[in-house]
């Protein structure tokens, strides 16, 4: 066997070796598709607070930016049907915080394959939960950590995933009351800063 | 010559093969399997208080569903499930409704007691044995992901089917059928 024809064998065996490979690959993809992500995974979460610093005496905001891997939805908070989990943010508050109200987005009436007559009032895509705070004028100076717990229960076109609890948390600093505070992220308190 | 490019086209071909075997280990994982393999040693309690052993289910070809009451998707199949329990109980299947509600018989008894499916367009009641599940069980089933999640058992005691979210109907009746 000479070189030269060695190597006119080369071509048709690299394509046979890349259509194996891709060929496999788009299998394997497929198949992974279709199999249910852990709870966890199908949401990745950021928090955000309304004011840097937060004054004593000051209301101020706190979200959960919850973004929901395509494919995936949750229960909003109020889903059509009271045996469906409801999707709920419970802050542990630090002594010297007082909650004013938790806000809640509304939900989307969504049908989906296994309820194609009744549609079920969903979180899609990224949606926002908002904490409404006060720090009282007994509240800790310096910085301090708000734990929250956030709850959902999500599901694809086919199958559910178990509800799960997530702990999250904001880091603020309080400081002394009437100290210049300075309005951060408006893009995602800007919707309520009237409130 | 001709020899030496069979070898390479053999080789291409059997990494091609391996390919393919890989990808259907991973449909096994995903949303069906199709390697039999026993059926685990699990013991579930019924509504009562009661076991109910896999074990003591052999001779009967069985379809366990792990579901629960806040899963509409498990809803939504519920109605083919009672219909498989009415067409093929009497010639040796029967369902195993196996909940995941972590409330257990609190969600459960109502559930039982007071949902009604559209079957046929005949309202009816759950008609097979519904048990409670708990995470040791599906960690013997090899883990649950999600729900519905159903297995279907030979009546030898062997796992033939696996199936991950709703079930096909026309799927499900001709693999039960083809059990029987």
């Amino acid at each position: 066997m000479n070189l030269p024809r060695r190597f006119l064998q080369f071509p048709a065996l690299c394509a046979l070796l890349l259509v194996s490979g891709f060929g496999t690959h788009a299998v394997v993809k497929a198949q992974e598709s279709s199999a249910p992500m852990s709870a966890a995974s199908v949401v990745k979460t950021h928090v955000y607070a309304s004011l840097d610093p937060v004054p004593r005496g000051k209301e101020f905001q706190i979200a959960l930016v919850v973004d929901i891997v395509n494919g995936y939805h949750m229960n909003s908070h109020k889903p059509l049907d009271s045996y469906l989990i409801p999707t709920t943010l419970t802050p542990q508050l630090p002594p010297g915080f007082t909650l004013a109200e938790t806000i809640y987005p509304n939900g989307r009436n969504k049908t989906f394959p296994f309820s194609p007559d009744k549609p079920l009032n969903v979180y899609t895509g990224s949606v926002t939960l908002r904490l409404r705070l006060t720090a009282g004028e007994d509240a800790p100076l310096g910085t301090k950590s708000v734990p929250m717990t956030f709850r959902y229960q999500a599901c694809n076109n086919s199958a559910c995933l178990p509800p799960v609890k997530i702990p999250v948390s904001v880091e603020i600093k309080v400081a002394a009351a009437g100290a210049a505070a300075r309005a951060v992220h408006p893009e995602i308190f800007a919707a309520s800063s009237a409130k | 010559m001709r020899k030496f490019r069979c070898g390479w086209l053999l080789c291409a071909a059997a990494l091609f093969a391996s390919g393919l075997v890989t990808a259907c280990r991973s449909s096994s994982a995903s949303n069906s399997a199709t390697s039999i393999q026993a059926a685990p040693d699990v013991t579930f309690k019924d509504l009562n208080g009661a076991d109910v052993s896999l074990a003591s289910l052999k001779g009967k070809v069985v379809l366990v569903n792990f579901w629960a009451t806040w899963c509409e998707p498990c809803r939504s199949e519920i109605p083919v499930l009672i219909k498989l329990q009415d067409t093929y109980a009497s010639k040796g299947f029967t369902m195993l409704g196996a909940s995941m509600d972590d409330d257990g018989r609190k969600s459960i008894d109502p559930f039982m007691a007071t949902t009604r499916f559209n079957v046929n367009g005949r309202d009816k009641a759950i008609n097979y044995p519904v048990v409670l599940g708990t995470d040791a069980i599906t960690d013997k089933f090899g883990g649950l992901l999600g729900m519905p999640t159903s297995y279907l058992i030979s009546r030898d005691g062997k796992i033939v089917k696996k199936y991950i979210g709703v079930v096909n109907e026309a799927d499900v009746v001709k693999d039960v059928e083809s059990q029987l």
